[in-house]
Formats: C-alpha cells, sequence, structure tokens
C-alpha cells in the first residue's frame, strides 16, 4: 500500500539518510555531534523533576539572548535569508523565506531592548530578500529557498508578520505595498467558512494552526486601517474557535504525517491569542486560556510538557519540543500582561529558567546560542538539529520576561510607602 | 477519638510538633506512620523525582542529620519540642515521651500502609506531609484525613501559598480542611487569619508562624470534632483545578519586598512619604 502517511515517512527517511551523507563528507562533525548526545545524556540523569522545585541557571536572560541573537546572526545567508537549521550532520540549511519573515519582528525587539544596530542591519537584509521573493499575485513561496517553489498560505502568513512589522519600523510605503498584496492574496484564498485549504494549504487541508495567519492579517488592519482585512482574519478565528472542546483542546491541526506536536498546539494559541488581542474578542481569550492553562498545570505538575499530545492533552511523547516549549511561555506571558494573573508569569519564568540551560555557550558556529529541536537532541522533532524557529521563540520568551519582570518591579518599588 | 498522624520523616519538626501538641490537649495519636528518609524505596523514589544530584544532596543531608537536628529549625516550635534539658528530635522521641506507636512506609499509599492504618482503625488522620494520598486512603478513617494548609481557602490553593497571598493582597492564614482527591478542595473545618502577619522579618519566618500556628489551629478544629462543635463547609464546586504552584524565586522576591513594605506601614510612628 502506498498510502500517504508512507509516503511522507519515506520523504523524511531520504531527507535522514541524505544528512546523514553530511557526516560523511565532514567526519569532523561528529566530535561536537557526540558531545551533544553526550551532554543531554548526563544531564537526563542528573535534572531534577520534582513538585516543589524546578530547573534553575545562574546566567541571565539578557545573557542568553545575545546568544541567542549571535546564533541568528550567523545563520543569515549571503542572500540575507535566515537558515531553517544547523544540523549536526550536514551543517547550515539554506534560507527559509517563512522563518525569515517572523524573525523580523524579533530582530527589532531585541535591537530595542539592547541598543544592537546590528540586529536592525540584519531585518534590513532579510526584508530586502523577502520582498525579492514575493510573487506577482502577492504570495510567497513554500518551502526551503529554492526555484519554482509554489505558493503557500501559511509562509506568506508568516513572512507578512515580517512585513508589517518591517513598515512600522522603516515607514517605507514600499513595504507596506508589499505586505498589502499579500493581504489581499490571502483573503482571495481563503474559504468561505474562514480557513485556509486547498492548493496554497499545506497537505491541500485546513489547518487549525494558520491561526498565525489571521494574526498577521489582524496586524496588517491595524497598521493599514483596513478593516476588511481584520474580518477576515476574525473569520478564522471563529473557524478555529469552532474546533473547541469543553476542556480546552483545540482540534484540527490536521496534519498527515506528523503527531501534534506542541510547536502547532502552541502555533493555534498564540495565533488565536494574539488575534483576540487586537480585535478585542473576549470569548476567543477565554477559550486561549482555558487551553493554556492545561498546559501550565501539565507543566507546574511534571516540570516538563511533552513534544507532542494527542486529542485531550493525553497520550504525549516523552521528548521535549523545545520550540513548543518556548511558545507557551510567549502565550503565558501575554496572558499575564492581559490578565495579570501571576500564575502566568511564574510558570514562564521556570519555563525559560529550564530552556535557558541548554543554550550552549561554547562551541562552533551554528551550536552556540543554537536552540535544538528537541530534548534530548535525538527526539523525533527536528532531530540532531539546531532551528532558527526555535531561537526566534525562545528570543520573544525571554525579550517579553525582561520587559514585564521590569515593568512588575519598577511598579512594586513605587508602591512602597518609604520610596519617594 | 482515635487519631493517627501522617508524617513525611521521622525527623520532621511539623509532625513532632502535631503528635506533642496533640498529646498536650489531651488527644495522645494512637500511631504514626512516616516515610522513612533513608532507605532503598525512598532513595529510589527520590532519584526518580530530583535526578541523582539532588538525591545524592537529600542522602548527603540525611547522613549528616545527627548534626544538623541538635537544634530546632522553627523557633516557634521550642516550646513543643523542648523536652526538659534536650528536645524531641525525632517522632521516636516524641512516641517514646506520650508512648504511642510509630512506623515508616516507602509510600503512604502502599497496601502495607493501608492494611496498618486499617489496624490502627483510625477516627481521624492528620496529615502534615507526605505523598499525595489517594482514595482507599481517604476512606479508612470514620471521620476523614485533614489538613491545616498555609492559605485561606478557596482564593489560595495549591503550594507557597504566604506567598501568593501577599502578591496577590490576600489575608495570610491557615484552613484546616478535609483532604479530598483534588489539590485543597474538600470541605473546610475552619479557617483563621495570622494575627499580626506584618510582623514577619521574612518570607521564611512568616511561613514558620503559619506552620507554627497550623498546628496550635489543629489541635483545637480537634478538639472541636471531639465535642461535636464544628461542621465542614464544602467549597464551591467551579474552579476546582484553579491552585498556585510553587513560586520563582524573582517572584518571591517581589513577595519579600511586599511583606516588608506591610511591616513599615504597620509600625507606629513611621510617616510614609
Amino acid at each position: 500500500m502506498n498510502s500517504p502517511s508512507n509516503h511522507i515517512a519515506k520523504r523524511q527517511f531520504a531527507r535522514m539518510l541524505a544528512e546523514a551523507a553530511g557526516l560523511l563528507r565532514r567526519p569532523a562533525r561528529a566530535f561536537p555531534l557526540a558531545a551533544k548526545i553526550a551532554s543531554d545524556l548526563l544531564r537526563l540523569s542528573t535534572e531534577q523533576r520534582h513538585l516543589y522545585s524546578y530547573a534553575k541557571t545562574t546566567r541571565a536572560s539578557h545573557e542568553t539572548l545575545n546568544l541567542l541573537l549571535r546564533w541568528i546572526l550567523d545563520a543569515q545567508r549571503p542572500d540575507g535569508g535566515i537558515a531553517a537549521y544547523y544540523s549536526l550532520l550536514c551543517g547550515y540549511s539554506e534560507s527559509y523565506p517563512e522563518v525569515t519573515g517572523y524573525i523580523v519582528p524579533t530582530l527589532y525587539d531585541f535591537a530595542h531592548a539592547s541598543g544592537d544596530g546590528t540586529a536592525i542591519a540584519a531585518a534590513k537584509r532579510a526584508t530586502t530578500w523577502l520582498r525579492s521573493l514575493q510573487m506577482p499575485s502577492g504570495a510567497f513561496p513554500g518551502g526551503l529557498h529554492r526555484v519554482d517553489t509554489p505558493p503557500s498560505v501559511f509562509n506568506t502568513g508568516q513572512i507578512l508578520h515580517g512585513l508589517v512589522r518591517a513598515y512600522s519600523e522603516t515607514k517605507q510605503i514600499e513595504i507596506l505595498q508589499s505586505a498589502m498584496l499579500a493581504g489581499e492574496w490571502l483573503t482571495q484564498q481563503q474559504d468561505s467558512n474562514g480557513s485556509w485549504s486547498g492548493a496554497g494549504a499545506y497537505q491541500g487541508k485546513d489547518h487549525t494552526y494558520y491561526s498565525m495567519v489571521a494574526w498577521a492579517l489582524a496586524e496588517l488592519s491595524k497598521s493599514s486601517g483596513d478593516d476588511r482585512i481584520g474580518i477576515a482574519a476574525e473569520r478564522n478565528i471563529n473557524w478555529v474557535l469552532s474546533h473547541s472542546r469543553a476542556n480546552g483542546w483545540i482540534d484540527g491541526i490536521n496534519l498527515q504525517g506528523h503527531p501534534d506536536y506542541l510547536h502547532f498546539i502552541a502555533y493555534v494559541l498564540q495565533g488565536v491569542l494574539e488575534c483576540a488581542i487586537l480585535r478585542h474578542r473576549s470569548d476567543a481569550i477565554a477559550a486561549v486560556a482555558k487551553s493554556a492553562w492545561v498546559l501550565l498545570r501539565k507543566f507546574e505538575t511534571n516540570k516538563f510538557l511533552c513534544s507532542a499530545y494527542g486529542a485531550d492533552f493525553k497520550h504525549g511523547q516523552r521528548f521535549a519540543c523545545l520550540t513548543g516549549n518556548a511558545q507557551m511561555s510567549c502565550v503565558w506571558l501575554r496572558l499575564f500582561e492581559i490578565t495579570n494573573d501571576l500564575r502566568y508569569l511564574n510558570a514562564a519564568l521556570k519555563m525559560n529558567e529550564s530552556l535557558k540551560q541548554l543554550i550552549s555557550a561554547r562551541g562552533s558556529r551554528g551550536i552556540i546560542g543554537g536552540v535544538s529541536g528537541s530534548y534530548p537532541v535525538w527526539g523525533r522533532y527536528q532531530p540532531l538539529r539546531y532551528i532558527s524557529w526555535g531561537c526566534k521563540f525562545l528570543a520573544d520568551a525571554l525579550l517579553a520576561e525582561e520587559r514585564l519582570m521590569r515593568s512588575l518591579e519598577a511598579r512594586e518599588v513605587e508602591a512602597l510607602p518609604c520610596a519617594s | 477519638m482515635r487519631v493517627v498522624v501522617l508524617a513525611s520523616s521521622l525527623y520532621s519538626e511539623t509532625a513532632c510538633a502535631m503528635c506533642a501538641r496533640l498529646a498536650q490537649a489531651g488527644y495522645v495519636p494512637a500511631a504514626a506512620l512516616a516515610l522513612g528518609s533513608f532507605n532503598r524505596p525512598t532513595l529510589l523514589r527520590k532519584v526518580k523525582q530530583w535526578g541523582l544530584g539532588g538525591a545524592t544532596d537529600y542522602a548527603w543531608a540525611k547522613l549528616i542529620r545527627g548534626e544538623s537536628r541538635a537544634h530546632i529549625k522553627n523557633p516557634y516550635f521550642e516550646r513543643l519540642l523542648g523536652n526538659g534539658d534536650d528536645v524531641f528530635r525525632s517522632m521516636r522521641d516524641v512516641a517514646r515521651a506520650y508512648r504511642f506507636p510509630v512506623a515508616t512506609c516507602s509510600d503512604q499509599n502502599s497496601q502495607n500502609s493501608l492494611a496498618r492504618l486499617k489496624q490502627w482503625s483510625p477516627d481521624l488522620i492528620i496529615f502534615t506531609g507526605g505523598n499525595i494520598l489517594r482514595r482507599p486512603l481517604l476512606d479508612i478513617p470514620r471521620l476523614g484525613v485533614i489538613n491545616a494548609h498555609l492559605g485561606l481557602l478557596p482564593e489560595m490553593r495549591g503550594m507557597s501559598s504566604p506567598e501568593w497571598s501577599l502578591l496577590n493582597n490576600l489575608p495570610l492564614g491557615v484552613a484546616v480542611h478535609y483532604i479530598d482527591d483534588g489539590i485543597d478542595t474538600g470541605p473546610v473545618l475552619q479557617q483563621f487569619e495570622l494575627p499580626d502577619a506584618a510582623g514577619s522579618e521574612s518570607l521564611s519566618e512568616l511561613r514558620d508562624r503559619l506552620i507554627a500556628f497550623g498546628v496550635e489551629k489543629m489541635a483545637d478544629v480537634v478538639a472541636a470534632l471531639d465535642r461535636g462543635t464544628v461542621s465542614a463547609c464544602p467549597q464551591p464546586e467551579c474552579n476546582k483545578d484553579n491552585q498556585s504552584f510553587v513560586m520563582h524565586e524573582r517572584l518571591q522576591a517581589l513577595a519579600a519586598q511586599r511583606l516588608r513594605k506591610a511591616r513599615v506601614a504597620s509600625v507606629p510612628g513611621v510617616v510614609h512619604g
């Protein structure tokens, strides 16, 4: 039988073989590979997972942020795009338009927080490269950068995040025009029920994690003042919310050949939450809070989130998807920001500690400051790779943590009775 | 009334103080069951929970316990744990003084523990620490299993309750409640606000005070239960998973700041700018 899932498994296996061949071309890569595997093995055998304790690291968040930014800048290819990953077997991948797009806001946020101009320069190069990839229809190509890749709804949405931010930072009208063209294409591709399916959708099917596209549209609507686009964004989150279950689980990730990785679960939540904030939708915020609370309880109780969950948050896999963890930290921090419930902040602080301790401050380019796909590194999600979107989301989480803690601590000092 | 005490360890100061306080109030425990502190199953459990490093720390702390137990860690227990010129260093010392049996186990929910508890046929079990209790154990005592929780219910369920109470501007106190299948969700017998809560110098002193306050109030509630003058009030059914978890040290620092703020505000004659 040659079922679609068999086909996907074969493709994944072929990709793994091709990557492994990279090790034969440069055998010296075996040393960092062995070192990383040994370090994860050692950490697994000594780490604490106790209800009354949590992982701690002495490394400050701003130091980790510098390491993450260094990884991202090292991963910027000569064309201006950011590589998808650094493989311990075969090195850097080609530029990845999708991540290059949504890493742009992170670069600007980092630059504003640290005063580091190199991040702004990197964001500008990335934006220029992205605009060179835009198709006449307004769409952007899917997958890694190659010729003749078909247009992709999700990648166009993710790149739109970068374009909207680049416009708000630079006020260059041509960037807004690119963003509007992409937004128009996305609204044209949208089904009447608010989802995206068909040729531009991954595997030709609708997916609830496309709420990230809705978020990008809501941002574009705010930035351009065009409410039609905002209404399209809301149509999508209405469709996503129609997949909510009473216990907080949101169905419909709908990926054939992959489990529901935390990365995608968190995408659903992030997309709906940010779109809901922009569109003032308290019902959607409540739905996200319900789901995020279930994951918070799991994390706080087990000190661990599984890499993937089945429907109803059950049957998790016993390795961590670090990107999903960082995204959940972002969701909790945002929920704290809008609800003032300190338990979200508390969970995010602990999650960030657990992620910071996994970032290497030593090693070669591609390893230093990298976020591995899985922990341990041989887990099934992006095995033996440091991935750019992992760096992006952890940087986002640490930037938000720093910002919110600074404001909370300042409020506390102001409120002291003896403070002048 | 036959009261049995559950303890997290033979060397738990809270459990020792609880047994001593109950005995002084006329309720000498029928028995006590403590988790073993240095046996193979406990160490294996600690390795699973804390990893190799944490378990090594634990074993080290226990190996040098003779030295570390020479003084009482919680100063608010000095009166209860004083024993002539000496102090009660373990449950065995208290049991010897008040003549009740003490047993150890590796899991309070195990079949052996359940059999032993049934043998003691308690009217009431007092929980001072140990495992998360499962239904078969909860069903053994005639009246139920009770706990002194360091926060007022239903608002402040879960861990780090004093610190969360400070950060959320909630009153500090102790709730004596029945344990059920949830986290601090059982019916509340009585709750008590801590008098002069702002008088604490630090978070650890506040915790010490609350723990000692809980031991005192637990004895009062046991007496009231025996007299039949107290009845339990169920907690609202909704939001039963609404609990707090162990607090991160950066938030603890803010809670400590709140406590200092409350102290400054409560000192007479201090003018606030």
